[in-house]
């Protein structure tokens, strides 16, 4: 699992390369939890590469939900794998969390 | 043995008849030389009967002799002098006599033969046991080539003892001079063998020097009473015409000889070698320590120990961690106080900031007084070396050792006690070791009980029927899981079924586990419909489960009366269903988010009931994300497809047998790896029948 974040004025986008599992998701907890990242105002996670994400993995996202919520932080799913979205779809997450289908999407819903 | 113990008995029998033959014959002799008779004494016979004696005695001993196992050399020594050296006691004791008996007493001519005879006896069994037990220093560690060595030079020496049956002048045959000479060479080279004497400790050096030379002495005299007495006229036999007795005596004596130099000119260098004995015992001791189930405790008091007696300190202390652990006042009354030591710790740690060293290097102050903080301490200790205890992972603590004079510790001493340390910390490291492994097996059995505990709370029999058919398959990847099914009969005609899945795994997901089924119990007595109940148990979840966990469930509840089925999906994997009117298999398409997500009113819209009107041979296929998620060497998921198409294939089966078909079917595809927990339920519904 890698992680990486890039950032631009007030959006931080991280992409998210390999299997999110139950190791990987607490590298996932520490960057979601540190403090600088409440600073921006919409989180972009960038799927493409995510092959596989374990229940530890969506409790990592479903955990800082509310805070990011809270504190009018847009978090925005885009380039989500057909297998991944299924995961998130059948615990209904889908109808709680923003996914889309490319970056310009992610970046329009984001301005809106 | 018994073979050995034969030998001896027959060559000690034959020793003693040859003996008294020969005593026999030389009077018999003696008298014909005094009166002139002629009677059977003949001098051949004496040759031949001295052979018989020499061989016998010396084979006795060669039987009796032992290989030298251990490095108690002294005994050896003790049993020679006293049953071999004594001998030439009791003959000088006899020789001195000799006049006064002779004239007092017996006043025969045959007296100094007898006497003679007598020396004899004695010498010959002193040789023979002397010759053997040499043999059994020389070849104490021997080698193959020593081995054959030694065997040449035995065979040689006994052939000499055909010189005299021969009965010849030998010294007249210069080529049989040339032989003897060669074999005194080969005596002489046989005496440089004296492993053993290194083996000696210092006070069996002194032992064996005292026995050695009370041997030598026991050989000199019988040396000179066969010289002495061989050219006297009353003489009728002549042994020092003997080639065997000669070199026989001659290697003894050489041997002995330098084995009492070696002995006293090592003597100076025994300590030294004394020392590094006892400090490869301390160091086999200390490696033995883990077989021998010692405490952390007893190996530092043993390093403690083996350093203070390697290093010759005068003084010493041991910290770990920050207490100190061991000091020598128990050992030493010039102990130091903890003023002292608080000083040398400040120095060790004021040195260490000027050598840049860091904190557990090795460090060795030569001079101590020429500090003036310490001189003001008025304390006689003149060196310092103080050894880190450390592995490449954890640091143990520090041994202070001081010694008076200066310069006291060399690099050898240094070497020493580093190795000491090394072998400390690596045994402590050992005991750690297994100490944990035996707290990891104490672990695994709580696990192993948590495991049949769990295994409990999930049932094995359903409740059985007319109306339906229920098969149930159940794995938990590690001991203990996160799946979960349940049920409770309602009523008469109404059964409630669950099913669950606890996020990630082991004993966090199997306390939640047998939580859901407390809430599952708790809930369903007020007969709630599922969707409600799903609600009061997000609500009853939200208070306990910590954020990052969350639970997928599914409630059926099923009505044998009404024949439907009405459930709620709480984020859980969909139901798989084989309508028989229809002949379709399909998976129901409903909404329901999982519990704990959203924890406060809002979840009541999240949830959603769905009711369906069964026929009979409907199947309905309730599982885990473990088995649609159950993946290939490739790790392609089992997935949806594959179920639904298994279902399709299997319907008209019996419960049981769609089960083991749908199990059997995910197994050959991951070939038995288990990631994830895996449960499944069949359930068959059939004709309503009417109770019994």
């Amino acid at each position: 699992m890698k992680i990486k974040h890039t950032i631009s004025d007030n959006t931080i986008t991280i992409s998210l390369d390999g299997e999110l599992d139950a190791s990987s998701s607490v590298m996932l907890d520490e960057e979601l939890s540190n403090p600088s990242i409440m600073m921006f105002s919409k989180i972009l996670v960038d799927c493409k590469n995510l092959n596989y994400i374990s229940s530890a993995g969506l409790g990592v996202f479903i955990s800082h939900l509310q805070r990011f919520e809270d504190a009018q932080i847009k978090l925005i799913f885009f380039n989500m794998q057909e297998k991944v979205r299924n995961v998130f779809e059948i615990l209904g997450l889908d109808l709680l969390m923003t996914i889309v289908g490319s970056y310009e999407e992610a970046v329009t819903i984001a301005n809106d | 043995m018994p073979k050995n113990k034969t030998f001896m008995r027959l060559s000690f029998l034959t020793g003693a008849v040859s003996w008294v033959l020969l005593l026999a014959n030389v009077l018999l002799l003696a008298r014909q030389a005094h009166d002139g008779e002629t009677n059977i004494g003949e001098p051949y016979f004496n040759n031949l009967l001295s052979i018989v004696f020499i061989l016998s005695v010396f084979i006795y001993h060669r039987a009796k002799s032992q290989i030298q196992k251990g490095s108690d050399f002294t005994t050896p020594l003790w049993g020679l002098f006293i049953k071999g050296g004594m001998g030439a006691y009791v003959c000088l004791l006899l020789i001195v006599g000799y006049p006064n008996i002779n004239f007092y007493w017996v006043n025969s001519p045959y007296l100094l033969d007898i006497i003679y005879q007598v020396l004899f006896g004695f010498l010959v069994y002193f040789l023979g046991k002397a010759f053997y037990t040499w043999r059994q220093f020389i070849l104490y560690q021997k080698t193959k080539d020593l081995q054959s060595q030694w065997k040449w030079f035995e065979i040689l020496i006994y052939l000499s003892l055909l010189v005299p049956l021969l009965n010849l002048e030998y010294m007249n045959y210069i080529f049989l001079i040339l032989d003897l000479g060669l074999l005194l060479a080969f005596s002489l080279y046989m005496s440089v063998h004296l492993h053993w004497v290194a083996f000696l400790s210092l006070d069996r050096k002194w032992a064996s020097i005292f026995l050695l030379t009370a041997i030598l002495v026991s050989a000199v005299l019988f040396a000179n009473f066969l010289f002495n007495y061989s050219d006297s006229p009353e003489l009728i036999v002549d042994y020092t015409d003997n080639p065997f007795i000669l070199l026989a005596l001659a290697f003894v004596v050489i041997y002995t000889l330098t084995s009492l130099l070696v002995a006293i000119f090592s003597l100076p260098t025994s300590k030294v070698f004394e020392q590094k004995n006892a400090d490869l015992m301390s160091f086999q001791q200390l490696s033995q320590t883990i077989q021998q189930g010692k405490s952390e405790e007893e190996v530092y008091s043993m390093l403690f120990d083996s350093a203070i007696k390697a290093s010759g300190a005068d003084t010493a202390w041991l910290e770990v961690g920050t207490e100190t652990r061991l000091d020598s006042d128990t050992h030493n009354e010039n102990a130091s106080d903890p003023k002292e030591r608080e000083l040398i710790k400040k120095i060790v740690h004021l040195v260490h900031e000027q050598t840049d060293a860091g904190q557990d290097g090795i460090l060795v102050q030569d001079n101590l007084q020429l500090i003036p903080d310490f001189k003001e301490l008025n304390v006689p200790y003149n060196s310092l070396l103080v050894m880190p205890l450390t592995s490449t992972k954890r640091k143990y603590g520090h041994l202070y050792l001081l010694r008076e004079v200066e310069n006291g510790f060399d690099q050898d001493a240094v070497n020493v006690v580093q190795s000491f340390t090394n072998q400390t910390v690596l045994t402590i490291e050992n005991l750690h070791l297994i100490q944990e492994s035996l707290q990891n097996e104490r672990y695994k059995e709580e696990l192993k009980i948590a495991s049949l505990v769990q295994d409990r709370l999930i049932p094995k029999t359903f409740p059985t029927d007319t109306w339906f058919e229920i098969s149930t398959y159940s794995k938990a990847a590690k001991e203990v899981g996160g799946d979960f099914y349940d049920f409770l009969q309602l009523s008469e005609s109404r059964i409630a079924i669950i099913i669950g899945d606890v996020s990630g795994k082991g004993i966090s997901a199997a306390f939640h586990m047998a939580q859901m089924k407390g809430i599952f119990h708790g809930l369903m007595q007020q007969d709630l419909l599922p969707d409600e109940f799903m609600v009061q148990a997000n609500s009853a979840l939200s208070r306990c489960l910590e954020r990052t966990s969350f639970i997928t469930s599914a409630l059926y509840i099923i009505d044998y009366k009404m024949q439907g089925v009405s459930f709620a999906r709480a984020g859980h994997c969909h139901t798989l269903y084989y309508n028989s009117m229809m002949e379709d298999t399909f998976y129901f398409q409903t909404e329901g988010l999982g519990l704990g997500i959203i924890r406060d009113q809002s979840y009541a819209k999240r949830i959603h009931r769905l009711h369906y009107d069964y026929n009979p041979n409907d199947v309905m296929v309730i599982y885990t994300d473990g088995i649609v998620e159950a993946r290939d060497d490739a790790q392609n998921e089992y997935g949806e497809e594959r179920l639904k198409y298994m279902l399709s294939q299997t319907y008209h089966l019996e419960a049981e047998d769609i089960k083991s078909a749908i199990i059997n079917d995910v197994n050959d595809f991951t070939k038995d790896i288990l990631h994830d927990d895996q449960t499944l339920l069949v359930i068959k519904f059939k004709q309503p029948q009417p109770n019994v």
